[in-house]
This record gives C-alpha cells, sequence and structure tokens, in this order.
C-alpha cells in the first residue's frame, strides 16, 4: 500500500516539478504527432524533418549550457558567437576554399574571432553581474546592426558573395552549393524510404555534448557548477569567479559560432544582416523547453527540448494546413516559445545547493 | 536600518543625483557631437531640419512621456509599452471599420483602447511582480508574447469571430486585416486642428497642447499620495513596504497607467503618419522611444519631462541625418540606415551597462559603509569595555 | 460612506466616458456623398439634369457636374450642408441654393440624385446607398509574420 502511494506521490512531484506549460507543449507535440497520419501528413517526412532540424539546431541550443551553469543566465548575446561563425563562413569562401573542406576552414577561422568576442563580452559581463540577460540582448542586438554596416563595407570579393551589378557589398543570402553544404550531413547518411537521417551531424553534436558534459565533471567544470549554484562558497573556496564567467562566456560563444556553422551545413545559405538578430530567442526557449531554468540546464535538457521545440516547428503548419487549411503556426510558435521564456524567468530563483 | 525606518522621507540614494554628473551628460554630449558632424554633410536645409522635427516632436512625445512613470516606480525601462501600442491600434482598426471619422474618431478609438490597455497592463504588471530583479527582460520578452496574442486576434479573430464589416480592411481571404489600413479619414486632423504656419514650418497647436497636458499630469501626479508611493517604491521596495505601501498594487498600477498612455500616444502618432503598418507599426516603436529618451539623458531609474524633449531632438536628428550623411559619405544610404538603426541599439546598451555599473557600485558603496560603520560600534564597545 | 463616494464618483466617471463615446459615434461618422446630375424617372415624371452644377460644400468647391456627371466629398456628422450653383441650360442664368439634409447612419456612401432632390422628392428617392463593386484582389497578400523575421528598417 505505501509503495503505491510513495510512486504516485513522486509521479506527482515529477509532473509538478516539470511544469504545467512544458506539460502543455509535449502533449500538445504528441497530439500533432498522433494527428499527423489521420489528416494525411507524410509522417516519415515530418520525423525525418524533424531529425534534419534537431541536427541544425543542436548545438546552438547547446551553447546555453556552460553560461548559465556559471550563474551568467540565458545567453541572450547568442548573436556574438553567430557573427563569429559568419565571418569564419564568409571568409572561409573568400579565400577560395571549397566543398567539404570549406568547412572546416571556416570553423578554423571562427574559432580566434569566437575567443576574443567571448573574451570582450565575458569581460563586459563580469562588470554587470546580476542585468546579465537584459545587457547580453543590447549587446547582440548592437553588434549584429554593426555588422549590417560591415558586411557592406568589408572587402570581400568572391563573385558568390557580393551584389553582382556594385561589384561590392555582401548578399543578404549566400547559396552554400559547391562549398560545405550538407558537410556533415552527408558523412554516413542513412536513408530509408521517405527518411533521411544526417548521421553526420548528429554524431557531431553527440561528440560536442558529450565533451560539454565530460568537461562539467572535470575540476573546472565542477567549479563552473559552483560558480553559478553559490558564488559566495566557490569564492571562499578559492576559485576566481571571474575567470571561470569569463571562460564559460568564451566557452559558449565558441559554440555558437560552431554551431551557426552548423546550421547553415544543414540549411543550405549562409544569412546576413539581420538575420542573426533574434535567433537567440529560439534557443533560449528550446533549452527552456527541454526542463532548464535560467540557473539551471543540463544536457538532457538541450535534447529534450531541442527536439520538441523543432517537432513544434515542423508539425504544427503541416498538421493545421491539412486539417483546417489554415496556417496558425506561425502564432503559435510565437505564443509557445515566448511564454515558455516569461514561465521561466517568473519562477523564483533555484533553492542554493 | 533603524534611520531609514523612523524619519521615511525620500532619502535620495547616495546623495550624487542632485549633482550634475559627467555619466549622465555623456550620451546627450555624444548625440550632440554625431549630430554637429553630420548635419553639415548631408546638406539638408534648416527650415526643412526644424519642420521635420517639430512634426516628429508632436508625433512621438506623448509616447516617450509614457515611460516615465513605470521609471519613478523603478520598474526600469518599460519594454512593455508596446503591449498599450497594440491596444492603440486595435482600437483604430475597429473605429476605422465603424467609419467614424476625424477628431471623434480618434477619440473613440482612445475609449476603446483604455479597457484593452487596462487588461494588458494588468497582466504585464502582475508577471513584472513574479520577476521582480528582472523587470526588464521580462518586459522584453512580454512585448513579443502579447505580439503573439495580437497576431492571433488581429490576423485570425477579426474578420471571422470579431465583426469587420468592410472588405477593403481585410486580407483577400475573408478574415484578418490588412497589412496597411489606411487612417486617410483622420490624417493629421489633430495636428491640423491648430496649426500655425511660421515662416514655412508647420506648428501643430492642438497636438502640442494635447502633449502639455499630459507633462502637466505628469507634474500634478508626482505630488499625489500615488505618486509619492510609487517613488518610494521605486527608492526601496522593502523600505515602501514596511511603511505600509501595497508594493505589488502600486507597481501594477504605474504599469497600467504607462500603457494606457502608450495606447494614446500610439493614436496620435498613427494620426500624423496616416496609416497603420498592422503588423511592424508597434514591434520597433518601444525600441525607438526608449532609446530616444535615453539620449536625453534619462537612465534607468530617473528620467524627467526634460529628458523626454532634449531626447526627441537629439535622437530624431540623428535619425533624419545618418542616412544622408552615409549616402554622402559612401555612396551608399544604406548605410545611414543600419548607422541610425545601430546608435539606438548601442544607445540602451551604454545606458544599461551605466546603470549596472552604478548599481555595484552603491551596493559595494553600502556595504563599506556598513563595515566601517560596524568597526567604528566595534572600536567604541572596546574603548568602554 | 467614503467608499460610497468613491464608487458614486467611479460610476459617474464611467458614464461620462460612455456618452461621450457615444457622442463620438454620432458626430463622428463618415458618409462619402456622391452627387449624380442625372435625370431620374419617377412616377412617370422625368426630372432632367441640368446643364451645370457646381457643388460648394464647407467653401470648398468640391465638383462641377455636367449632365450625367458624378461627383463626391467625404463629411463627417449627420447633416451635410452644401451650396449648388445650378444652370439649368445652356445660356440661362445661374441661381445659388444652399441645400442641408439629414443622412442615414447606416449608409457609408450616399448617393444623392439633384434632380430629383432640387425638385422636393421625398428622402428615400433621391437618395439610395452606394455599394462599391467588390475589387477582385489579384496580388496575393503575404500573411505577415510575428517576430520580425524580415526586419524592416522602418522610419518613426
Amino acid at each position: 500500500m505505501t509503495e503505491n502511494t510513495t510512486m504516485k506521490n513522486r509521479v506527482v512531484e515529477a509532473l509538478k516539478d516539470f511544469g504545467l506549460p512544458r506539460l502543455i507543449i509535449t502533449g500538445f507535440l504528441l497530439l500533432l504527432l498522433i494527428m499527423a497520419p489521420i489528416v494525411g501528413a507524410d509522417l516519415p517526412t515530418q520525423i525525418s524533418n524533424i531529425i534534419n532540424r534537431f541536427s541544425w539546431n543542436g548545438i546552438l541550443v547547446l551553447a546555453m549550457v556552460p553560461m548559465v551553469h556559471s550563474g551568467c543566465g540565458l545567453n541572450f548575446g547568442l548573436p556574438l558567437g553567430i557573427i563569429s561563425g559568419l565571418l569564419g563562413a564568409t571568409m572561409s569562401i573568400e579565400f577560395g576554399f571549397t566543398g567539404a573542406f570549406s568547412f572546416v576552414v571556416a570553423a578554423l577561422i571562427a574559432t580566434p574571432f569566437a575567443l576574443i568576442l567571448g573574451v570582450l563580452y565575458g569581460w563586459l559581463l563580469n562588470r554587470i553581474k546580476g542585468g546579465e540577460m537584459m545587457i547580453a540582448t543590447y549587446v547582440g542586438f548592437s553588434s549584429v546592426s554593426l555588422m549590417c554596416m560591415m558586411w557592406l563595407l568589408l572587402p570581400y570579393h568572391s563573385p558568390t558573395m557580393v551584389w553582382g551589378l556594385a561589384g561590392k557589398g555582401m548578399r543578404t543570402t549566400i547559396s552554400l552549393e559547391g562549398y560545405y553544404i550538407g558537410a556533415l550531413a552527408d558523412i554516413l547518411k542513412i536513408e530509408i524510404g521517405n527518411i533521411s537521417i544526417p548521421t553526420g551531424s548528429i554524431l557531431f553534436f553527440a561528440l560536442l555534448a558529450f565533451a560539454i558534459w565530460a568537461f562539467l565533471h572535470t575540476k573546472t567544470g565542477t567549479a563552473m557548477t559552483a560558480v553559478g549554484s553559490n558564488p559566495a562558497y566557490a569564492k571562499a573556496a578559492g576559485i576566481n569567479v571571474d575567470k571561470i564567467r569569463m571562460l564559460s562566456v568564451v566557452m559558449s560563444t565558441w559554440l555558437a559560432a560552431i554551431g551557426i556553422l552548423v546550421y547553415e551545413q544543414g540549411f543550405g545559405f549562409i544569412q546576413l544582416y539581420m538575420a542573426p538578430f533574434y535567433m537567440a530567442l529560439p534557443a533560449v526557449s528550446a533549452i527552456l523547453i527541454g526542463g532548464a531554468s535560467v540557473n539551471k540546464a543540463t544536457i538532457m535538457n538541450v535534447i529534450v527540448g531541442t527536439i520538441l521545440f523543432q517537432g513544434i516547428v515542423t508539425m504544427t503548419p503541416t498538421v493545421m494546413n491539412n486539417m483546417i487549411h489554415m496556417d496558425m503556426s506561425e502564432v503559435i510558435r510565437v505564443i509557445a516559445s515566448m511564454g515558455m521564456i516569461l514561465f521561466a524567468l517568473t519562477r523564483k530563483t533555484e533553492a542554493k545547493r | 536600518m533603524n534611520e531609514k525606518m523612523s524619519n521615511f522621507q525620500i532619502p535620495s540614494k547616495g546623495g550624487k543625483e542632485n549633482r550634475f554628473s559627467l555619466s549622465q551628460a555623456s550620451v546627450p554630449l555624444m548625440f550632440i557631437l554625431i549630430c554637429a558632424l553630420c548635419i553639415p554633410i548631408a546638406g539638408l536645409s534648416p527650415s526643412y531640419l526644424i519642420n521635420e522635427i517639430i512634426t516628429r516632436m508632436g508625433r512621438n512625445s506623448f509616447l516617450i512621456l509614457s515611460l516615465l512613470i513605470p521609471i519613478m516606480a523603478g520598474m526600469g525601462l518599460n519594454f512593455g509599452m508596446t503591449l498599450g501600442a497594440m491596444a492603440g491600434e486595435i482600437g483604430l482598426i475597429l473605429v476605422s471599420d465603424w467609419q467614424i471619422v476625424g477628431i471623434p474618431g480618434m477619440i473613440l478609438a482612445a475609449i476603446v483602447s483604455v479597457p484593452i490597455s487596462v487588461l494588458l497592463g494588468v497582466f504585464c504588471g502582475n508577471i513584472l511582480n513574479k520577476a521582480k530583479g528582472r523587470e526588464m527582460i521580462t518586459s522584453y520578452i512580454m512585448s513579443f508574447f502579447v505580439n503573439g496574442i495580437y497576431l492571433l486576434v488581429v490576423l485570425y479573430l477579426m474578420g471571422s469571430v470579431i465583426p469587420i464589416k468592410h472588405g477593403s480592411i481585410k486580407l483577400p481571404r475573408g478574415y484578418g486585416i490588412r497589412n496597411t489600413v489606411s487612417l486617410l479619414s483622420m490624417r493629421q486632423k489633430l495636428d491640423n486642428l491648430l496649426a500655425i504656419n511660421v515662416s514655412g514650418i508647420k506648428i501643430p497647436v492642438a497636438t502640442f497642447i494635447v502633449i502639455a497636458l499630459l507633462c502637466l499630469f505628469i507634474v500634478w501626479f508626482r505630488r499625489t499620495k500615488l505618486g509619492q508611493d510609487m517613488r518610494a517604491v521605486g527608492q526601496d521596495m522593502e523600505v515602501a513596504r514596511d511603511a505600509g505601501i501595497d508594493v505589488e498594487r502600486t507597481r501594477i498600477i504605474s504599469i497600467v497607467m504607462s500603457t494606457v498612455l502608450a495606447g494614446i500616444g500610439m493614436i496620435i502618432y498613427l494620426q500624423n503618419m496616416g496609416n497603420i503598418a498592422t503588423y511592424s507599426s508597434h514591434s520597433q516603436i518601444g525600441m525607438f522611444c526608449i532609446a530616444a529618451l535615453l539620449v536625453g539623458g534619462a537612465s534607468v531609474d530617473k528620467a524627467s519631462i526634460g529628458n523626454v524633449f532634449l531626447g526627441v531632438i537629439l535622437f530624431h536628428t540623428m535619425f533624419i541625418v545618418a542616412p544622408r550623411a552615409g549616402a554622402y559619405i559612401t555612396g551608399d544610404s544604406m548605410i545611414g540606415e543600419y548607422f541610425r538603426v545601430f546608435m539606438s541599439y548601442a544607445v540602451i546598451t551604454i545606458a544599461l551597462i551605466m546603470y549596472e555599473t552604478k548599481k555595484r557600485r552603491d551596493k559595494s558603496q553600502t556595504g563599506k559603509e556598513l563595515a566601517a560603520a560596524q568597526q567604528a560600534e566595534e572600536a567604541e564597545a572596546g574603548k568602554e569595555a | 460612506m467614503k467608499s460610497k463616494r468613491r464608487l458614486l464618483f467611479r460610476t459617474g466617471a464611467l458614464l461620462l466616458v460612455l456618452a461621450v463615446a457615444a457622442v463620438m459615434f454620432v458626430i463622428g461618422r463618415g458618409h462619402t456623398v456622391y452627387f449624380d446630375n442625372k435625370t431620374m424617372e419617377y412616377n412617370g415624371q422625368s426630372y432632367e439634369a441640368f446643364y451645370k452644377v457646381v457643388v460648394t460644400v464647407d467653401g470648398e468647391q468640391v465638383a462641377k457636374l455636367s449632365a450625367h456627371d458624378r461627383g463626391m466629398a467625404d463629411t463627417m456628422g449627420q447633416n451635410f450642408r452644401m451650396t449648388l450653383e445650378i444652370t439649368d441650360e445652356k445660356g440661362a442664368e445661374p441661381r445659388t441654393q444652399s441645400v442641408s439634409m439629414p443622412l442615414p447612419y447606416g449608409m457609408d456612401g450616399v448617393i444623392v440624385n439633384l434632380p430629383a432632390l432640387m425638385n422636393g422628392l421625398p428622402g428615400d428617392v433621391y437618395m439610395t446607398e452606394f455599394v462599391p463593386a467588390p475589387v477582385k484582389e489579384e496580388e496575393e497578400e503575404e500573411v505577415p509574420g510575428a517576430e520580425g523575421e524580415e526586419f524592416e528598417l522602418t522610419d518613426v
């Protein structure tokens, strides 16, 4: 008798912890998955789409983890890392690299940019402890709009990237045909009927995810977690709080740079100018949907969150279109993702461990 | 602690507020510099420039004034003013459909927008109360969230569930509002009401009278009990709570007031523009208004009416002049347009950074003072012993 | 006692606002008035179109109509006032007449047949509703997206 009640209590507790909004979103996704074959949507293609989109976005969401652990909050300044990635990608093409190798070069060039920007960003965040998220957002915006001016001025000449008529000024979208489109996705690609699984991308994500998980269990990693959950204790234990926070910001920025490259190879295009502007928000809401909070995030949150978020983004338009011929997907996506962030922001701070 | 409780006035934090600090003037000075550089390059005639500035002052001042009240109550920059803007837009769409024109149309739109604004303001205020310490990022995300609901209402419910009579404002598919709703029937009706022409410069007197009334209201409001309560809450929530003020309710009221004013301000803005860009008018208005206020020398916790008007002049001069200057210097007008967007964001970033660093400095200052006071006490106790 | 006074005050304010709104509804009702200078057949009688009519509304000349012409004016409010300068036939002396007529609340566009009006015919004869022909929208208007995905560089 007692065993059953404890089990029930545990389940109820787990559900309450999970939170009502997450339950709603998970339930909604399950509903969509069930409805899909009924209304005539091609379920295997949809599942394949979800897996593909997961592989594109996974690393961008993973980039949230280090900063959440070190107490810098959700990284609304993701655009800084994205810009590093864009610089790497465009310079790789400008220098004439093609094919899958251009992906490697892009990553190599993006890394120093990510490190420099990450250090600057980290230094700034260390000066304004407590107001990280708001300032991160606006640092992100300012840098994207600054880069908008730069894309027009920087001396790029490659004909695939520059406007044909004027000969200068970057195009808004640059196709990756002939460059690294599908560079990772095509590695060990599995195609079963309608389902195509980009094994390469998923392995790459798994590699980075494992690396982060392993890092968090090293001495520096546990120090990082300590800084986030109990900065006073961390300081007392002799940990250099500022240095650890800066490290987390640099890691996050670098992951964002690699993340946007992975996204581009899946999506097929480089998007410049205002495209990175709002890119932090889907990543933030994805990790929150996966169970994270403002100061607690695990790798499992990343995986679950990205699947749920991309699932909703993929399934809603197709199911709704087939069902009621009305595409409300945009509205649903905005309300679900923003609502999730609001929910997380209004939670009381997690109890100090 | 005890001293604070017994003489409860409104103590100014740190005493530096009253002195004209360099950091406060830095942003306006920077803008004056930029404008001084760009104006001659842009090559615009002075009368054109002055005309544009006066028009924009009439258009935007009401909206920017609505930001003052939440700053007074310690809620920071109210990115949620977008909610009020949406309420104003819905009011105008409905009034447009009912074919009510001219100034009566505007008044009716304002009346219709008020209950919507109040509802949104109460919702926003409640959420902000649950996210104390993170008000700004929460109100920022909230504006996106409510934008989703606005989309739901305007893109799907209007025309289907909410009856819209005129096909001319509906999308071809039969429900949902078009991307642009023409306000030709009330375009500049308020501006033209008592317009004076001074050597080629049109001055919308009626609009300025409305703005002046709002300024008087704000000055009067600061002296009422509710206004004093808000300032107390803005200074220190815990002390205000101990003094018996219902902190939560006061904060919600400040947001509601701001939202209602933003709704009316949006109507004034749109009557000057002459049409509603249904899905984009409100999204950037919040950011530009906050940037303008900050350019005028306001900060996250202190803003005055002077900041509003100075900000409009400086910010909008930059706004007008930058694209031209950019085109002249680089031959590409897009540079100037991106530049002015960049300046708007940069100004907000700088203001936020200054605010946070000052907050940390004040905290460490109070910490040091407490520590020094403690040491003095211990020294006293040691002496007596 | 104090709360009762407050309640009274608040109800009073609310009623005042509603009254103002109602007044706005009436005085702000916009109509578009179309003037037809067309021959009107009614009850066997034919009312000829004038040779030329000049319509002035609010001091501004709004239309100069030859026979079978149509002009229009936007107006606000329920009472419509216009001044007509009518030339019955070619070469005749123009006569000026001021006309004031009430507009029905329900109609957005009102067509006024001038000959019928000038000859004293009843309101439901000289006024008809203007129904705009349904315009077939060719351009596929893009359903707008949220979050400003296309970040428009607008003016403020």
